[in-house]
């Protein structure tokens, strides 16, 4: 069910987009922090649903703050003539790695506790009979 | 399915859809951006480069400004200039036509002397016999030379004879009887007739000439004087060059 949802929001939300009015250059760089800001949230959302202390107020309020806050900060490194942006990327980007290993190593020992699972039935099979 | 389910389903989905929608604008604008880089500038931007540019204008305006008050300084500086280059040239005219190195025209006279010779020759006989009365009618240097004081005695201004021009280092003498030379010989040989133009008060300098008795023409009866006024007389320069050799300007 909830990947259905996820399915016919990523559809319809790609369509808007497609249709949507061409923003101004300097606007999209604050939007691809944004996009950058809320992807992070995004693999963090999924590596807590792994970890299972997934909240889903975390997760929205994570997810449109952290956009918020990014375009902020991105705004305040242009006026400052600082690239605070670059220091956003890095950190989010990094946190999207880390989350992403989190996920890996999970499936990963999943499928190798299932085969190990399966050596073990074979096992037990073969001292049965 | 709970309750709870329901709205996560639903906020999920709508965070996906807020994603996805972002991120498409987003390739959109990246993809058109390079192309229509100037028309996806904010009005703020152009303004803020208008007024970087009307900045920039005015600065250069303040400059330009500048150097027209310095071009006009320069302009009344060189006017300046200019009239006290004139003063300096009105200065050397009046030097120049004082020294008699400029061509002058004015009312004046012209005094004619001729050698009275014909008369003489008419009695060869008596002319061999008497030299004095050969060189009677003849023009000398000294006759000149009071003609020229006389009419300098009486104002004038400007004299040449035969358009030499008498200057002050001017000299005229007399070569073995019979040359005359002005000017010490710069093309300075003079014959009869002499034509002697003076400027000068044209009654003035006639009257004294033609004064009964003590006049220059009755005192040099022998000689055939004509005096004649007229207008407009030109008067050429000195054509030699004056050099001063031992002379220098002593400050006062």
């Amino acid at each position: 069910m909830i990947f259905i949802a996820i399915l016919i929001g990523c559809i319809i939300g790609a369509i808007v987009g497609m249709n949507a009015p061409i923003i101004s250059y300097t606007m999209s760089g604050y939007l691809a922090i944004s996009i950058v800001a809320a992807l992070d949230s995004v693999f963090g959302g999924i590596t807590s649903v792994l970890k299972g202390n997934f909240d889903l107020k975390i997760f929205v309020s994570g997810f449109f703050g952290n956009a918020i806050l990014s375009i902020l900060l991105t705004y305040l490194g242009q006026r400052l003539d600082v690239d605070i942006y670059l220091a956003a990327i890095v950190v989010f980007v990094g946190r999207m790695f880390t989350n992403l290993a989190i996920i890996r190593r999970y499936y990963l020992d999943k499928w190798s506790k299932k085969i190990e699972e399966k050596k073990a039935n074979r096992q037990a099979n073969k001292q049965e009979k | 399915m709970k309750k709870g389910e329901g709205t996560m389903i639903i906020t999920i989905g709508l965070v996906c859809f807020v994603l996805c929608t972002v991120m498409f604008m987003q390739f959109k604008v990246v993809e058109e951006t390079d192309i229509t880089q100037l028309e996806t500038m904010r009005e703020s931007e152009l303004r803020e480069q208008l007024a970087t540019w009307k900045e920039r204008y005015e600065e250069v305006n303040a400059e330009y400004e500048e150097n027209i008050d310095k071009i006009n300084e320069y302009i009344d500086k060189r006017e300046s200039n200019q009239e006290a280059s004139e003063l300096l040239e009105k200065e050397l005219e009046s030097a120049k036509l004082t020294a008699g190195l400029t061509n002058v025209i004015g009312d004046g006279i012209v005094v004619t002397l001729v050698d009275n010779v014909k008369e003489v020759e008419n009695n060869e006989e008596e002319e061999i016999e008497d030299d004095y009365q050969v060189n009677k009618g003849k023009v000398e240097a000294s006759d000149l030379l009071t003609l020229v004081n006389e009419l300098r005695l009486a104002g004038a201004e400007a004299i040449s004879i035969n358009d030499q021009r008498i200057i002050n280092m001017t000299d005229i003498f007399e070569l073995n009887d019979y040359i005359i030379l002005v000017n010490n010989g710069i093309n300075g040989r003079v014959t009869s007739p002499y034509v002697v133009k003076a400027i000068g008060d044209q009654t003035y300098l006639e009257s004294a000439l033609t004064t009964k008795k003590v006049g220059y023409v009755d005192q040099h009866s022998e000689l055939n004087i004509t005096v004649e006024k007229q207008k407009n007389i030109l008067i050429e320069k000195y054509k030699g060059t004056i050099e001063l050799e031992y002379s220098t300007i002593k400050e006062d």
